[in-house]
């Protein structure tokens, strides 16, 4: 099997509409995001993509007060590392949950942002 | 294989240059040149480190180019891009070529130059050293990468700003003894506390600075080398890589690649942590000096924070930590970097350290980290 079950772009148009995937490894039962072709843990090629409830707990974040160029506007916004329920974990920008009542530990929900024509993972209030 | 010496070390003033990255290079290359006593047509090959060339002065095919501006136009180049890790990468592949008997002289470092563009600008071309599809995206920079680092070393270990602040002002205590350095000013524990978050929890005297500056060590045989007055003997380096996602990592408390990438090296050389006298380690931001040294392998951990607070890692203390002032007060010229480190590091076990030199310093370490914590090298150094 040369074409992976789903890639980045797919993986993207899905969260987009705001179904989470990730993939399962028919060997070993690893699960993963972003897509890959070998499993690291079990080197086996037999990935099933699953779908993912978007529940999760904040793991770490940050509050970033200096931005790229072009993202001056949108500061400051919060990033956070984010485990799922289903146990795989995921980056992405954190909305509508006030600074000071982040932490650790805390559940967010995955939900996608568009930020000019671009999507990205976001998670906001459970 | 063979063993390789560090014969000549080379390094610009750190700071603002108008000078191009190509030609701080050249500049540092022909000190290194000068300083190992060789001649210029000794040099066999050329491997060259820079990473932002391409966006911030339209510059790539930059090894031909530094070579050109040397005066070594005929010899053979190679560009290395592996984010802030760049030249220790190139100087492992450069100590490969010399330990396979392929070459017996090979001039080895690299440059950057991003004070030419604003800050924000730099911001974007460092960030471009995280993943395109998911962490560009949310806008997560360096500093947040290092801030959530950061932030699961307070929740796991009660590190605090405080001992983060304490690295701060040790390094640039020490920088203050560098005439190579950055900043040569010392700075108070309220000024790194009371200074801007720039990424929560780490503060703007917790970054080091964007800077332009050039390195370039001279390796050798151990047959050119033994000619040589002072050679410093290359112990071990070693690479090792980890997930490019930051979401990925087991435990964003602590680096694996450090911990790998000093296991390899350390088994190489035959040493343990406890042989180091002097190490010159990744402060690119205050915690990632905490964890560099529990990761090498120098203090258990979780009390990296501890060891800076105490000033176990100052000079004068029991293993002095980054006596250049480290990326934080000597400057970070990213492609220059692992080069910069490595010529500290000979510089110390030569004993011409000047008002910085750690007394008696036999065995040296160098550590570099390259992007989300994905590439980290370490190497072993010794005097004869």
């Amino acid at each position: 099997m040369t074409e992976r079950v789903i890639n980045l772009k797919s993986f993207f148009e899905e969260a987009r509409a705001g179904r989470l995937t990730g993939i399962r490894c028919g060997g070993c039962g690893e699960l993963a995001i972003p897509p890959k072709e070998f499993c690291a843990a079990c080197q086996q090629r037999d990935w099933r993509p699953v779908p993912l409830a978007g529940g999760g707990t904040i793991v770490s974040f940050t509050v970033i007060r200096v931005a790229p160029r072009g993202r001056g506007g949108e500061v400051p916004y919060a990033v956070g590392v984010v485990k799922l329920e289903e146990g795989v974990s995921l980056l992405g920008r954190i909305v509508d949950i006030p600074f000071e009542t982040l932490k650790g530990g805390l559940p967010v929900r995955f939900r996608p942002l568009q930020i000019d024509t671009q999507t990205v993972i976001g998670f906001g209030p459970a | 294989m063979r063993r390789v010496a560090v014969i000549g070390v080379g390094v610009t003033k750190f700071g603002k240059h108008d000078r191009t990255s190509a030609e701080l290079f050249a500049a540092a290359a022909a000190d290194a040149i000068t300083d190992a006593e060789i001649a210029p047509s000794a040099v066999q090959a050329l491997y060259f480190g820079n990473v932002t060339g391409g966006e911030t002065e339209r510059q790539l095919h930059m090894g031909p180019l530094a070579a050109t501006l040397l005066g070594l136009p005929t010899i053979p180049t190679t560009r290395f891009e592996n984010a802030c890790a760049t030249s220790h990468v190139a100087f492992r592949h450069a100590v490969m070529e010399i330990a396979s008997g392929v070459s017996d002289v090979v001039l080895v470092g690299g440059a950057e130059r991003v004070l030419n563009v604003p800050t924000e600008s730099a911001t974007e071309f460092f960030a471009y050293c995280s993943d395109a599809s998911i962490e560009q995206p949310a806008g997560l920079t360096f500093p947040g990468v290092f801030a959530l680092i950061a932030r699961a070393h307070m929740d796991k270990y009660g590190t605090t700003e405080e001992q983060m602040a304490h690295v701060a002002v040790k390094n640039h205590r020490h920088g203050v003894l560098n005439p190579k350095a950055q900043f040569q000013k010392e700075i108070s524990l309220e000024t790194v506390l009371r200074s801007a978050y720039v990424a929560d929890p780490l503060k703007l005297f917790d970054c080091c600075p964007f800077t332009d500056g050039g390195a370039a060590l001279v390796l050798a045989s151990e047959d050119v080398a033994r000619r040589h007055r002072r050679p410093i003997w290359v112990l071990g380096t070693h690479a090792a890589t980890d997930t490019m996602f930051v979401h990925e990592k087991r435990d964003l408390a602590r680096v694996t690649a450090t911990e790998r990438a000093a296991q390899g090296a350390y088994r190489q050389a035959g040493k343990t942590p406890t042989d180091v006298d002097v190490a010159e380690v990744h402060d690119c931001f205050t915690i990632a000096e905490i964890v560099a040294t529990e990761g090498l392998g120098f203090f258990e951990p979780g009390t990296g924070g501890l060891a800076a607070e105490k000033g176990w890692t100052s000079l004068g203390g029991k293993l002095p930590v980054n006596p250049s002032g480290g990326l934080k007060a000597k400057g970070h010229p990213i492609g220059a970097t692992g080069a910069a480190q490595i010529a500290e590091i000979v510089t110390q076990l030569r004993g011409e350290a000047g008002r910085r030199q750690v007394d008696g310093a036999r065995t040296g370490l160098t550590h570099t980290l390259g992007g989300n914590t994905a590439t980290v090298l370490v190497s072993l150094f010794g005097r004869d």
